[in-house]
């Protein structure tokens, strides 16, 4: 595989400058990780995400943050006060040899400091500009403040997520955790930035691109939206499952080991689809009536449905662990699944045969951990996570004399004055 | 509306099929690509099953509210690509194609005769996204996934819910609307590099892989510190930590308190407020807004450690004020003062109250020939030179079969009336829409 190593990513060649706090940080890894040279150019000290935990064994540090160093591999980092004019002069020079410039800061500021789209594009016409901020840079709440759960519940996730009444009386909506918002947000952005830049390979043009996270947020709740335009509906939230207009029967089932599975049974019942549950269940050695002739007949199924699912699937999944019934019923076409914790994926075997998993050295511990890998295998041009995080300015002297040709005299005077 | 658009020129054969597929292309539609999706009714899946028809009209291929949603934006040829007469009429599409995208069970194509071997004899410098459920590679590809299967395997589920339930899960397929976005990506990702180098390639998404990186840190905390989320107090329902368990991060940013849900008036089923605090000042603006009760005085509450040991305390203090006003006003109270409060919104919500989301622009009406005008979701970006938008409702079945096979591959009439008489176009004994009839005119 040794050729695989020499091979480009699909973006390599282009430098994105990110200026971007925890709002922007996932897309900067999306076009690291791909190939791009992405430098992260954080105010002295560190950007804020640094400050965010879980850290390496628990002490907090801006070289230590587990959140930090997953979402900013694959690239270089430098410290730069974009509040002074020192600052704003070197901005304005890493600018001209960028093809991207990503930011998340509140709606205006760049162009207070004069470094909006149409002050750095000036003498660059290629340039691509993206701001990605949490409600765009137009409208009643451009100046609103967020979050991630923020988000959640502004964007409509919460409304279809959380509880039967049933199963936790009361219970809130619920955000789902992980920092989604800001994934959602990257998604869209980073689709933007690629449309700008096949673009640009036809016009040699670049472009300004105004992404909200809201918005992205707010398109991420699959049907909820055709539900009510076009049937007037509002969503229930259901426990481990779809919202829907009504209460439908439970896809969620508690296994021999005390996790969960995923069995989406309800609407497939049919007599065909009976016997293949027979199927599995002999296969298991697990004691059914479905061989009874009368599950041939759909109205005896429908009258049945509380029996099969809440009485034999629910009774089977409670006799075997998860990931036993997982792989039992995959094999035999029924998509279903275990609910792992995210540190049961380690152990799954398909992920190891994709290559996923990915050992990522960070020399100043001297050590190497491991990080997920690709979503996808881009077989003709390689992801690769190029490096881990960066120090706080661990790359301002390979960039700032090395590219820039500032002396190592001007750099000191950048530190003391508190530029870098 | 004849602005350039950014992928003005691409042209995307769309094998494409239920929800994940269909919305990775039509992202590339409202980015201007010619979108033909590859249709066949007798094997159809996203126009039917539909349980969003509106009330009162016929359910059948043409009248499903969440399939035009999710399918603005292409064209639609009727094809039986398992006849050869219709595996050649796909290859000669292909050959005057950018990208070929499909999210069909791992071997599907190349069952057809359509693998990558095949497309590149076929087009050279393809690009060629699959999307399916488990990838091509690795030992459980031909696993199938719908979107909370992937959600389920990927870790996704478990990290939504309260401390000691059942995971809550995502109430909706999460990852057919991201397994999307990553079809969209791949493909712009593919062309990018095709452009620059003049080379395709094949890029294996899968549905279930792309749900692990969503989970980062949550994964580092076990690669690492040997920290597993299966742990006391987690998920910590919308809060940053769950009270009374050990103070440890929790990935969803900083661990700080207030940062829940609230009550608000009228109690209605989605009349919540979402609240957090990042900082003490933060705390202090929050209690001014709530007419500085003396409760909020109480040292204990001053600092973000006292407000994170006396959580529940302090959430009911909060909901007792919240409860009293609408989640709106509750909002722009908050945000006034810089307070980081926001409403649990419906999609009625959304269409109907939010005044962002309509000062955007982001749910504009399309006309449908047979659904009539609705709101269609809109594009979250604005590209100053190359804007997206939807410019078309989504296709009728096989509405612009004669488009395709005449204008672009050059067939003439008599050999569409053939395809229509021989099954290639339209199963032989499926009535045919009376658009069709008109076409074979």
């Amino acid at each position: 595989m040794s050729d695989a190593q020499h091979v480009p990513g699909p973006l390599a060649g282009l430098r994105v400058l990110e200026l971007a706090d925890d709002k922007g940080q996932f897309c900067g890894k999306l076009f690291g990780d791909l190939g791009a040279d992405v430098v992260k150019i954080e105010p002295p000290g560190g950007e804020a995400t640094r400050r965010v935990g879980p850290f390496l064994d628990d002490i907090p540090h801006p070289d230590r943050s587990l959140a930090f160093w997953y979402y900013n591999t694959s690239k270089r980092g430098i410290t730069l006060d974009i509040g002074t004019a020192a600052g704003r002069g070197l901005f304005k020079r890493l600018a001209d040899e960028a093809d991207i410039v990503l930011e998340t800061r509140a709606p205006g500021t760049l162009a207070s400091l004069g470094l909006d789209y149409e002050s750095l594009s000036g003498g660059k016409p290629g340039l691509i500009v993206c701001s990605l901020t949490p409600f765009g840079q137009t409208g009643p709440w451009r100046d609103y403040l967020s979050s991630d759960l923020g988000h959640m519940a502004a964007g409509g996730e919460m409304a279809s997520c959380g509880y039967n009444e049933a199963d936790v009386p009361g219970a809130p909506p619920i955000a789902p955790g992980g920092g989604n918002a800001w994934h959602m947000g990257g998604h869209f952005a980073y689709m933007a930035i690629m449309a700008a830049l096949v673009s640009r390979t036809v016009t040699g043009r670049g472009q300004y691109i105004d992404c909200s996270i809201h918005e992205a947020c707010a398109l991420t709740t699959e049907s909820a939206i055709a539900n009510y335009v076009y049937r007037g509906e509002t969503l229930i939230r259901q426990t481990g499952r779809h919202h829907a207009p009504a209460e439908g029967p439970r896809t969620q089932f508690l296994a021999k080991d005390g996790r969960y599975v995923c069995a989406l049974v309800a609407g497939r019942l049919n007599p065909k689809y009976v016997l293949e549950l027979a199927d599995l269940l002999d296969a298991s050695g697990y004691s059914h009536d479905l061989r009874e002739a009368k599950y041939q007949d759909a109205k005896v199924i429908a009258d049945a449905t509380a029996h099969i699912i809440d009485g034999i699937v629910a009774g089977f999944i409670a006799s075997r662990p998860a990931e036993e019934i997982y792989h039992a019923a995959q094999e035999r076409g029924f998509t279903w699944a275990s609910v792992r914790a995210p540190e049961d994926l380690l152990a799954d075997e398909h992920l190891r045969d994709r290559g996923f998993w990915k050992e990522v050295h960070h020399p100043e511990l001297g050590r190497s951990f491991v990080y997920p890998g690709e979503a996808a295998i881009y077989n003709g041009s390689p992801w690769r996570i190029s490096r881990r995080a960066p120090l706080v300015g661990e790359h301002n002297v390979e960039i700032l004399c090395g590219e820039l040709g500032l002396s190592r005299g001007e750099l000191s005077v950048l530190s003391e004055s508190g530029v870098i | 509306m004849s602005r350039p658009r950014a992928l003005d020129g691409i042209r995307v054969v769309d094998f494409s099929w239920v929800r994940a597929g269909p919305w990775a292309t039509r992202w590339l539609g409202a980015l201007g690509a010619e979108i033909i999706k590859i249709e066949w009714p007798e094997t159809e899946r996203g126009r039917l099953p539909s349980s969003t028809t509106p009330h009162g009209m016929e359910v059948n291929l043409n009248t499903s509210g969440n399939f035009n949603d999710t399918n603005v934006n292409k064209k639609s040829l009727t094809l039986n690509v398992r006849s050869a007469k219709g595996l050649a009429i796909v290859k000669r599409l292909i050959s005057v194609s950018d990208i070929v995208i499909e999210n069909f069970s791992s071997r599907v194509l190349q069952k057809w005769g359509l693998g990558y071997d095949e497309l590149v004899k076929i087009k050279p410098d393809i690009v060629y996204v699959s999307m399916s459920g488990y990838g091509h590679t690795g030992r459980n590809h031909t696993y199938t996934t719908f979107g909370p299967v992937a959600q389920a395997a990927s870790g996704l589920t478990f990290l939504s819910g309260l401390p000691d339930k059942p995971p809550a899960g995502w109430g909706w397929s999460y990852m057919d609307d991201t397994g999307g976005m990553y079809g969209a990506m791949c493909a712009l990702t593919g062309l990018y590099h095709r452009n620059m180098t003049g080379k395709g390639q094949h890029i294996d998404q899968s549905q279930m892989v792309s749900g692990v990186p969503l989970n980062g840190p949550a994964l580092l905390d076990f690669t690492v510190n040997g920290r597993g989320s299966k742990r006391a107090g987690f998920p910590p329902g919308n809060r940053a930590h769950w009270p009374d368990t050990p103070i440890v991060n929790n990935y969803r940013g900083a661990t700080v308190a207030p940062h829940n849900a609230y009550r608000t008036a009228p109690g209605g089923y989605n009349d919540w407020c979402v609240i957090v605090c990042g900082t003490d000042a933060d705390w202090r603006k929050l209690v001014e807004v709530m007419g500085s009760p003396a409760w909020a005085a109480e040292e204990k509450f001053g600092t973000v450690a006292g407000r994170l040991a006396h959580q529940d305390e302090m959430d009911q203090r909060i909901e007792a004020w919240s409860a009293t006003l609408g989640k709106y006003e509750l909002t722009e109270r908050c945000q006034a003062v810089g307070v980081r409060a926001l409403p649990v919104q419906s999609a009625e919500d959304r269409v109907e109250h939010d005044p962002q989301l309509a000062h955007r622009g982001m749910y504009l009406e399309l006309d449908h020939p047979a659904l009539g005008r609705h709101k269609v979701q809109n594009a979250p970006f604005k590209l100053s030179e190359t804007p997206a938008y939807n410019h078309a409702a989504s296709p009728l079945i096989g509405e612009h079969t004669r488009e395709i096979v005449e204008g672009l591959l050059g067939f003439s009439r008599e050999e569409l009336r053939a395809g229509f008489e021989d099954g290639t176009f339209w199963p032989t004994k499926r009535p045919r829409f009376a658009y069709m009839e008109d076409m074979l005119r």
